[in-house]
């Protein structure tokens, strides 16, 4: 074939470049058939994944957390309903307009000031006002501010019956942080959740969490919603019961209140089982401000820490309870006959160091019980001088100083117990014989918290069985099925010889009948006790008191520490005996009503 | 009578039936996934019936031109580019604007972009200047006056402007300058200089949203800094001369021979690359560049430039082997998919009709296009052998761009996929072009 008014050439030149774009042509088609093969029959499982989670979102209807009660079914927390209005801005491609807050000011008659950021993420909320009532809500609705892109949601709100007093025990719920998101995320956790801050509500929170429910949609490209295609009901949380005996607590707490300083912390076990009956850290804060805006200033300004959960968490020195421990190590390893009479003169020297009794005349001729009743330092020096550090350090170690308790309560400290090395690498001193000294009388660098005290007493009054302490008994689900059941724990490591129990029983029993404690001292009932005063150089001295009752049947351990409330035997020991009183159920007005008349 | 019948009788007997099966069945997909794509938007049946009246009145078109003797085209060849031009500045002047181009003439029920026609026109002007200027191929005032054709058409098109339409005319001049024995090398220069003076002002705006987006210390960014600053970008122009000037040197030394124009065009091209990269850069719309930058990286910017590509390709790969079933993408139902009845139109293939109908779609633009390219080898004279070509290249062109644009491959230029497309000018104009096709190939065997 040739070209019309051409030569041949002409036309075989054209065919060997037509030749060459029909290759060249044909190679791209088949590029773009790889890709297409590549898209659809290799990544195509790929992208079905992506175009299925773009297309189906989850709404979430909030479940309500459990109720927590008290141990004789009284409610410490429970749920409200309430109404928030919120505002979706990925919606509407812009944030709530003035607009929108000006109408909402003016149906409520109150300020409203929505906390808005920047930024127009999928699935953020700009919470515009909450807390509203029934009427606020339809009022709300009336004005059809929805189509303005306002929506009315449900939400439930934390009522806690007893926000003070069991403040530190239940702890309260907040808003879910993205950190704490990004960190429990595996755990089922998400944007939006609350969770518990604190006290059984965090501890437990896995049980108190119920199970959101939820319509699962399909939105289109804007994020609107086209059509719902399952809907699950939210599943409540299960209840949470404490062991916590509410009257115990409400007696303690005020009675802490009412001391000098209105600090401190109480803590009450269950001698036979480790339940705690109550645990009281003054002054509480009121858990149902939290979520109001003013929670931070009152709580942070506040010198007196009401966040800081003394119980758990404060570090102070023992003072004579620790002379508890001496006493056992001494009888323990000297079998030390509890007639052998030391005469105190009320001073005590140790090279040229000075070391006065707290008793500054003397308490003349003293045993080992006397000494212990009296709470009689030099006795105590003496002892400790002739036990030295090491047996020290085992006994209190022994009587579970410096390690956690195991609560079943969040952020717990475990104290401390000074030796040797620590001084050397702290302050690259020796230790020496007046630390020792010190350390035998509680004083100086050792830390206990009152729980610890409280779980080393009980201890003793089960001669040595010392069981964990435990607040949450067991949690019941919706359906009325146990999902947690707390079982009893015990350790028996806590070993001393036949007559050293005996001698220390006596001991305690003698100090609350005509010791440093007698001010506990009830009729009818038999309290053994040791009172301690922890020496604060910034101020006044700190109370304690340990004790359990009744002293031969132990049903009750406590201790009981006041902040700033002077020595022990007259700040820590009426408050206990309130909460015997209040234990046993003996009416202390009417009695001093008797001997009145 | 006799007459008639003959005529009718050629018409028939010469059609190029594969070229009318490929692009029946194209019509019949388009019809389709119109229909499709537009229920999101509510317009399913209006988007459908224009459409398919754009079809009706395209083959029309297609029919008369098939019957009109192509040959006449050659003679009218600057009537036909006058006319191209007097319709462009027009569009200018009387036309209305849509999404910041002002390149459509609108008549209230319809509205028509001269610049699909334009397209075809400047395709028959070159053809027949081509074809008349055959012996001169070799020398300059002939690759002047065809540049000086182009830059006609490209001005006045940037000036509404539409980038993605002046696109599609390089590789049409191209490929008929090839084909008429213009030397490859000459061609590869003026790519290499006009790749220069669009890739440059690319770069920089590449690098500067790179800078924007990475804000660790990468080889990227360290590169990117070093582009910025200063006189780096002559020096790297420099090393590059200095890299063609040592290589001639070399390849002389090795006896090879190559005449010393070649390094020295080369050099020239590179330099005026460079040099008109500053004009181009300043004439380039900040979107436009964005959306040739995003197909390097969409996710650059995934809710802004970048969202078309990763949607489409979301879409095409989720329709699997078979699809999703018609009318039941989600990505195309629920709105995911942008300009999803124009541009798009691809990924509703893909993803509701899945592997299947869209590799068939890509057959039956093979068919297509090899038919044109049969066309243009049987063609009875250059002329026509060039007419087809550049069809054929037009076609080939856009259907790549689109197609890999859908898919990733290609940057977002805002080309439509003839014949699939909703859009009236661009059915119409296309099918005019296969008229053209049709009326060569009825004719290879008449000699005049």
């Amino acid at each position: 074939m040739v070209w019309q008014k051409e030569g041949q050439f002409a036309y075989k030149t054209f065919l060997k470049k037509h030749k060459v774009i029909l290759v060249f042509f044909s190679f791209l088609f088949v590029c773009l058939s790889i890709r297409l093969f590549y898209l659809q029959i290799i990544k195509g499982g790929e992208y079905t994944i992506i175009s299925q989670q773009q297309r189906l979102h989850n709404t979430y209807e909030h479940a309500p957390r459990g109720i927590i009660y008290s141990a004789s079914n009284a409610v410490l927390v429970e749920n409200e309903f309430t109404y928030v209005a919120i505002y979706r801005p990925y919606d509407h491609h812009q944030n709530p307009s003035e607009q929108i807050v000006k109408e909402l000011t003016k149906i409520l008659g109150r300020e409203i000031k929505p906390v808005v950021d920047k930024g127009l993420k999928y699935g953020k909320v700009v919470m515009l006002v909450d807390n509203l009532t029934k009427e606020e809500m339809f009022k709300i609705e009336e004005k059809s501010l929805s189509s303005k892109g306002v929506s009315v949601v449900k939400d439930f709100r934390r009522i806690y019956s007893y926000p003070e007093i069991t403040g530190h025990i239940t702890g309260y719920t907040s808003k879910i942080s993205s950190q704490e998101v990004e960190n429990l995320s595996e755990q089922g956790y998400k944007m939006g959740d609350y969770i518990g801050k604190g006290g059984i509500e965090q501890a437990y929170d896995k049980y108190l969490q119920g199970k959101d429910g939820g319509w699962q949609v399909e939105v289109n490209a804007r994020g609107h919603q086209v059509k719902a295609f399952k809907y699950v009901a939210p599943e409540i949380g299960a209840d949470i019961y404490s062991t916590i005996d509410l009257k115990l607590q409400k007696v303690a707490y005020d009675a802490l209140k009412e001391s000098d300083a209105g600090k401190g912390a109480a803590v009450v076990l269950d001698a036979k089982t480790g339940a705690v009956k109550a645990l009281v850290s003054c002054p509480g804060f009121d858990t149902n401000k939290v979520r109001s805006r003013d929670f931070e200033k009152y709580s942070k300004d506040d010198k007196n820490l009401p966040l800081f959960n003394r119980a758990l968490q404060a570090h102070y020195p023992p003072g004579s309870i620790f002379k508890i421990v001496t006493f056992a190590a001494a009888t323990d390893i000297f079998s030390i006959d509890s007639l052998d009479l030391i005469h105190c003169t009320g001073s005590f020297e140790l090279g040229d160091r000075h070391y006065a009794c707290w008793c500054k005349q003397g308490h003349g001729k003293l045993n080992l019980i006397s000494a212990m009743a009296q709470s009689c330092n030099i006795y105590f020096y003496q002892l400790g001088l002739k036990l030295g550090m090491k047996n020290l350090e085992k006994y209190a170690k022994k009587f579970y100083l410096g390690e956690k308790t195991g609560i079943d309560l969040p952020n717990e400290k475990e104290g401390f117990i000074p030796n040797p090395e620590w001084k050397k690498s702290k302050s690259k001193a020796k230790w020496l014989k007046g630390d020792t000294v010190i350390f035998a009388i509680g004083q100086g660098a050792l830390c206990v918290t009152p729980l610890q005290m409280a779980c080393m007493i009980s201890a003793i009054a089960n001669n040595g069985v010392c069981h964990k302490p435990y607040i949450v008994d067991r949690a019941v689900n919706i359906s009325g099925n146990e999902v947690y059941k707390h079982e009893l724990e015990f350790d028996d490591k806590l070993e001393l010889t036949h007559k050293t129990w005996k001698l220390l029983h006596e001991a305690l029993l003698e100090t609350v009948e005509n010791g440093t404690g007698k001010k506990c001292k009830l009729p009818g009932i038999k309290v053994a006790g040791k009172t301690g005063t922890a020496e604060n150089p910034q101020g006044k001295d700190h109370g304690w008191f340990v004790s359990y009752a009744p002293a031969d049947n132990p049903e009750i351990a406590m201790a009981i520490f006041v902040e700033h409330g002077g020595g022990g035997g007259l700040s820590a020991v009426p408050i206990g005996r309130k909460i015997y009183e209040a234990y046993f159920n003996i009416d202390n007005d009417k009695e001093e009503k008797v001997v009145k008349q | 009578m006799i007459q008639e019948k003959n005529f009718f009788q050629r018409l028939t007997s010469n059609v190029d039936w594969w070229l009318v099966f490929a692009v029946a069945v194209l019509m019949l997909i388009s019809f389709s996934a119109v229909y499709s794509a537009g229920i999101v938007y509510g317009n399913s049946f209006k988007y459908l019936s224009v459409q398919i009246l754009a079809y009706l009145v395209g083959s029309v078109g297609l029919l008369l031109l098939t019957s009109f003797n192509y040959q006449h085209y050659k003679h009218l060849d600057k009537l036909m580019y006058v006319l191209s031009l007097l319709l462009l500045s027009s569009v200018l002047v009387f036309g209305s604007a849509k999404r910041g181009t002002k390149g459509w003439f609108d008549f209230g029920f319809v509205s028509f972009q001269p610049v699909e026609i334009a397209k075809i026109m400047f395709i028959l002007a070159l053809a027949s200047f081509l074809d008349a200027k055959v012996k001169e191929v070799k020398k300059m005032s002939f690759l002047v006056s065809v540049f000086a054709m182009l830059t006609g058409h490209l001005i006045l098109i940037m000036l509404q402007p539409d980038f993605s339409s002046t696109l599609s005319y390089l590789p049409v001049t191209f490929a008929l300058l090839f084909i008429i024995g213009f030397e490859p090398f000459y061609l590869l220069c003026i790519i290499i200089l006009v790749g220069l003076a669009v890739g440059i002002p690319l770069l920089e705006t590449f690098v500067n949203m790179q800078l924007k987006v990475l804000h660790n210390e990468t080889f990227l960014t360290n590169l990117a800094f070093f582009f910025k600053t200063g006189w780096n970008g002559f020096y790297i122009v420099f090393m590059g001369l200095f890299l063609i000037i040592a290589g001639f040197w070399f390849l002389r030394k090795l006896k090879v021979k190559i005449p010393a124009v070649y390094p020295i065009i080369l050099c020239v091209a590179i330099l005026i690359g460079c040099a008109t990269s500053v004009p181009v850069g300043k004439s380039l719309k900040d979107y436009q560049r964005k959306r040739l930058i995003v197909f390097l990286n969409p996710k650059v910017d995934p809710r802004g430039s970048g969202y078309n590509v990763i949607q489409s390709k979301i879409a095409i790969g989720s329709g699997k082997f078979t699809g999703k079933g018609f009318k039941n993408g989600t990505q195309t139902q629920l709105g995911f998919l942008p300009e999803q009845h124009t541009d798009f139109i691809f990924s509703v293939i893909g993803e509701e009709g899945g592997w299947i109908m869209a590799q068939l779609t890509l057959f039956c633009y093979f068919l297509f296009i090899w038919r044109a390219l049969v066309i243009a080898k049987e063609a009875r004279d250059r002329y026509g052998a060039l007419v087809a070509s550049g069809v054929a290249t037009m076609f080939t062109f856009y259907v790549i761009i689109n197609i890999g644009m859908v898919m990733g491959m290609m940057p977002v230029t805002g080309m439509p996929l003839l014949l699939l497309s909703y859009g009236g000018s661009s059915v119409f104009s296309s099918l005019c072009a296969i008229g053209i096709l049709c009326s060569i190939h009825t004719r290879r065997h008449t000699y005049s």
